[in-house]
């Protein structure tokens, strides 16, 4: 008896010295950073640990005052129509998918996952080609189509298996009571699913909102994104450590209390569990 | 009103017919059962009724009104399904209010009827709950409260006590019996029970691979079944079929003779045989018996003190004998 629970002790402070590993491990660079944003320029390249002559906020006035704010808000803009689209297109489609019977459900499979799986590159130049002959360079509509290239079959992927996850009879008692598909949807599938639907949406934003290599080949200055917009503090004479410090951290902000908020829903829905 | 016709109904899944040609009436206010084997199509069939499958072929009526090509919100029927599918977000009163909402109920009349329907089943302390609050007796009621409160002109049920435990199957049947006695709407019952075929229907529809082997009473199928598979599989226990020389000498290729038919004898009778198991369920005593013309069950009213291994003889009761021709049809 003793011995198992002395066992299980010592499993459990091992268990627990190791997830505090892992957290220092994750959580050293941002702590680095939050140091290195708050230095002055001269003090940039001073060992970290060590306490510069002054902590200072010149940083933040310096970011405060580029373009960078309103790369942000590019950011906001694109990443949020981005997915609120692929939501709107995407949440029917994937009831579609799982609800009623289709004959090439496997090649719409087939079609999301290489959709899913290519690397942006792949369509990123044909897409360049096309956006300048149609006058969408730099412009909100070509990013956030752009980006709904990447949103969507997300979208439609993962609620497509959410959707099966909920039982056809769901559907066929809201029929049988005299609901209409577009009902059935709104009424009874969406809130049965959405754990899925808010992981799915939480997800499909941060997908457009870490996107660098759109934004770099679509934009040019007026639509630029955070993460572009940080290499503008990279110039051929010097890198601005302190400034780019300064972005990460209002690049990774916004998303904390969307991660907070939605983690309950986000976790249930990688278990699986949708209560019947 | 809810009367159903089914007219050279046809289901197919692409090559595979679940459903050759088949033809029905259904009575208003009648209590039909569809029992069969699992697989047998009951559930399809249903579902075409109920306008969830489309028909490959033929049309239904209900209450004189072509309905194949409607909706299945617009075909006045509602259904109690297995699972019971029941909303999971809303409560037991949102649940019963849905299909009055679907149908533009006003609300103050939709809450009245929601309160009668609780009321009648027993619900009305649970109204706020949701449907993981519940147990599943009252899981089964609320989706049987939400089939009512339409008013239809009849109702589906596929399987809806499947998932019950014995006790409580008992309750609901008589439940959903007394609902009907009430309501006096014309329902449409799946199962593969044939004890709860017997003990509900007015008129049982016997289904083998989506054929109709026979429509009648319970008794009438008890008493008169028209072959070989409608006698094996009405009755509980089985009924017993005898084949070769011995069912020769009786009259017919095939005889069959129901468990409850045939006097046990430590003495004297016709088979005589070796005792391989006995129950003793003390209102009855069942066993099951190897004679010369093969094994056959037995049950006797009562206690009969018999074990594995005694000799017993056993006396069919003439007139209760069935004979099948080589087809299995009864002659
Ligand atoms: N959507 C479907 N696609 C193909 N075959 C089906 C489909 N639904 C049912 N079937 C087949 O039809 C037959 C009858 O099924 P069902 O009506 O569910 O039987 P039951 O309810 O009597 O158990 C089964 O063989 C089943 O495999
Ligand atoms: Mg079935």
């Amino acid at each position: 008896m003793r011995d198992t629970s002395t066992a299980f002790r010592v499993k459990k402070a091992l268990g627990y010295a190791m997830m505090l590993a892992f957290l220092g491990f994750s959580l050293l660079p941002v702590v680095w950073v939050v140091l290195l944003s708050l230095r002055p320029a001269t003090a940039l390249f001073e060992p970290i640990w060590e306490s510069p002559a002054a902590w200072t906020l010149d940083n933040i006035r310096s970011i405060a005052r580029s373009d960078f704010p309103a790369a942000l808000l590019n950011s906001f803009i694109t990443a949020g129509s981005s997915t609120l689209l692929a939501l709107l297109v995407g949440v029917p489609g994937a009831f579609a998918l799982s609800k009623r019977r289709a004959s090439n459900k496997f090649f719409a499979s087939w079609l999301l996952l290489l959709l899913r799986m290519a690397p942006p590159v792949g369509f990123v130049i044909p897409l360049f080609l096309v956006y300048v002959r149609a006058g969408l360079i730099d412009t909100y509509a070509g990013l956030i189509f752009a980006y709904t290239s990447l949103t969507l079959p997300f979208v439609v992927w993962s609620m497509w298996t959410s959707f099966n996850q909920i039982p056809d009879e769901l559907v066929e008692a809201g029929l049988m009571d005299g609901a209409s598909l577009g009902r059935v949807l709104w009424r009874i599938v969406i809130p049965a699913a959405r754990p899925g639907l808010v992981a799915a949406g939480v997800l499909s934003f941060l997908l457009a909102w870490n996107d660098f290599f759109f934004s770099l080949i679509i934009t040019r200055s007026d639509t630029t994104t955070a993460p572009v917009a940080v290499m503008n503090f990279v110039s051929y004479a010097s890198v601005d450590w302190g400034a780019i410090a300064v972005a990460s951290i209002a690049l990774t902000l916004p998303i904390v209390p969307i991660i907070v908020l939605a983690n309950k829903y986000i976790v249930q829905s990688l278990g699986g569990a949708v209560k019947g | 009103m809810g009367s159903i016709t089914l007219s050279k109904v046809v289901k197919r899944f692409g090559e595979a017919e679940v459903i050759p040609p088949l033809d029905l009436g259904i009575r208003d206010g009648e209590f039909v059962v569809f029992v069969g084997p699992s697989g047998c199509g009951k559930s399809t069939l249903l579902r075409m009724i109920a306008g969830l499958e489309d028909l490959t072929e033929g049309n239904i009526e209900i209450g004189g009104r072509d309905v194949s090509h409607l909706a299945p919100g617009d075909r006045g029927l509602a259904m109690v399904f297995q699972s019971y599918a029941l909303y999971p977000h809303m409560t037991v009163r949102e649940n019963m209010l849905f299909p009055l909402e679907m149908a533009k109920v006003d609300a103050r009349t939709a809450r009245d009827k929601v309160a009668r329907a609780a009321e009648v089943l027993n619900l009305s302390a649970y109204l706020e709950r949701k449907p993981g609050q519940l147990s599943g007796g009252q899981r089964q009621r609320v989706a049987i409260g939400r089939a009512i409160v339409r008013e239809p002109s009849a109702f589906l049920f596929d399987e809806p006590l499947s998932n019950l435990d014995a006790a409580l199957r008992v309750n609901m049947r008589l439940e959903i019996a007394e609902l009907h006695e009430t309501l006096g709407s014309t329902m449409i019952y799946v199962t593969h029970d044939q004890v709860e075929a017997m003990t509900m229907a007015d008129r049982i529809v016997v289904l083998q691979a989506g054929r109709i082997e026979q429509v009648g009473t319970p008794l009438e199928l008890y008493e008169q079944p028209r072959n070989e598979f409608v006698a094996g599989f009405i009755g509980s226990p089985r009924m017993n079929f005898i084949r070769g020389a011995e069912a020769e000498r009786l009259g017919a290729p095939t005889i069959g003779i129901r468990p409850e038919h045939i006097r046990a004898s430590r003495e004297s009778g016709l088979w005589g045989g070796r005792v391989s198991v006995s129950e003793h369920l003390g209102s009855d005593t069942y066993l099951h018996v190897d004679t010369d013309v093969g094994p056959v069950n037995v049950r006797t009213a009562g206690e009969f003190g018999v074990h594995r291994g005694d000799t017993v003889w056993l006396n069919p009761d003439e007139n209760a004998i069935h004979r099948f021709d080589a087809q299995g049809l009864a002659l």
